[in-house]
């Protein structure tokens, strides 16, 4: 241990690459499951010519079928934009609960369906709506619980998911929650399969969408 | 050529927090910023050209903070009301003098200007060679050696007049009642 703080550059120095200081056991932890349940790909066991040409009819394929999913939309959807459906009203009626799946409703983007949050949570899907905004396809679905608060859960069409910075970024089961607000509301955006999710609601604690978001993306996803 | 092995970085946690912890100055964006270091690292498999990830990781390392800086800046909506927040794991540091020695000299890094900041952050911290730093920074080797030893300077300089003991001072008050006592008592004898 140093008694005395550095006073010349080369005790700074020797300080500071001696420095032992851990990140935190949550942090190994994190970063543990992180590579755990990372995306798997194949590899491909090319030669460098081979494996130039395959990448770049590869990025031809992505682009093209970025383009015709989601509908020449634009990538640069703002967070404000992706957010605001969720505090609208419903203007289509609701979707039930599928016949199949009983974590999940009948309504669904691009196959990544809404969750049925009724027995488990007591939010009741009350409502639904269909926007464009920015070129994206928008699909919001309404929740209410019993004291009649209420929760907007959209889900953005097409690839690439817009991208949505700032807030505070909490991690559940490997998936980056990212927490924020917008007009007095929380928000809550995470990835679905590729897809851009948002949740939000007046008067709904960050925890509480957290929760809910977590919890759909885990088991209605999964299943 | 050769494909990062993503089980080989759980071993860089630790000097990649310690340099996350001089960038942000606090712990709970490091913690932060290495979560968001890992997770670009991880979301497709990257070839790398020479041996050292290190070098690599700083390289993201450096990206993230800087888009995540930027991003901030031009945010119109951004301050979460959090009901729940995951605080940074509050273990004291081992020994308790060195973790204060060590957090205010974190914080002094932290206060550089950018660019100084990060090459000492590449050099110092990560201990990466000048010409590894200068490649992750991109920028030229001469430029990192400068910007490292107006670094150094700096924080030395901050941390000697962080911990140098004050002059004493007379409270204002005090100097007030003094010389308004003077002015009466000449008063009086005149």
């Amino acid at each position: 241990m140093t008694e005395l703080p550095p006073h010349t550059e080369s005790e700074l120095i020797e300080l500071v690459r001696s420095s032992d200081v851990r990140a935190p056991d949550s942090l190994h932890r994190q970063v543990s499951t992180m590579i755990a349940s990372r995306p798997r790909r194949r590899r491909l066991a090319l030669h460098p010519p081979v494996l130039g040409a395959v990448a770049a009819a590869a990025v031809v394929v992505v682009v093209a079928l970025a383009v015709a999913l989601s509908g020449g939309g634009s990538p640069t959807l703002h967070f404000n934009q992706a957010a605001a459906p969720t505090l609208r009203a419903a203007t289509l009626s609701a979707p039930p609960e599928s016949s199949t799946n009983h974590a999940e409703l009948t309504a669904a983007v691009d196959g990544v369906k809404f969750p049925y949050w009724e027995d488990r949570f007591g939010w009741r899907s009350t409502g639904m709506r269909s926007d464009q905004i920015a070129g994206r396809a928008i699909t919001t679905v309404f929740y209410s619980d019993a004291s009649g608060r209420r929760i907007g859960y959209a889900i953005i069409a097409g690839h690439p998911a817009p991208r949505i910075g700032g807030g505070v970024v909490l991690w559940r089961g490997g998936v980056p929650y990212r927490l924020l607000a917008t007009n007095g509301a929380a928000v809550v955006t995470w990835l679905r399969d590729g897809h851009l999710c948002v949740v939000s609601g007046r008067g709904v604690s960050s925890a509480t969408l957290l929760r809910l978001a977590s919890w759909s993306d885990h088991d209605a996803s999964a299943s | 050529m050769r494909t990062l092995d993503p089980q080989s970085l759980t071993q860089h946690v630790d000097r990649l927090y310690r340099a996350a912890w001089a960038l942000c100055g606090s712990r709970e964006d490091a913690e932060d910023l290495v979560q968001e270091t890992f997770a670009r690292v991880l979301a497709r498999p990257r070839v790398l050209s020479g041996d050292d990830e290190l070098y690599y990781l700083m390289r993201v390392l450096r990206n993230t903070f800087l888009t995540g800086r930027r991003t901030a800046s031009r945010r119109p909506v951004t301050v979460a009301t959090l009901d729940e927040v995951v605080a940074a794991d509050p273990r004291p540091l081992g020994q308790p003098e060195r973790a204060l020695e060590m957090q205010e000299v974190y914080a002094s890094i932290a206060a550089l200007p950018e660019d100084r900041r990060l090459a000492l952050v590449a050099v110092d911290v990560l201990g990466l060679s000048y010409r590894e730093a200068a490649r992750a920074l991109r920028v030229r080797e001469a430029t990192i050696t400068t910007r490292l030893f107006r670094a150094r300077k700096e924080v030395a300089r901050l941390l000697v007049s962080e911990l140098a003991p004050e002059p004493p001072q007379i409270p204002v008050a005090r100097r007030e009642e003094t010389r308004a006592s003077g002015v009466l008592s000449s008063g009086e004898t005149s």
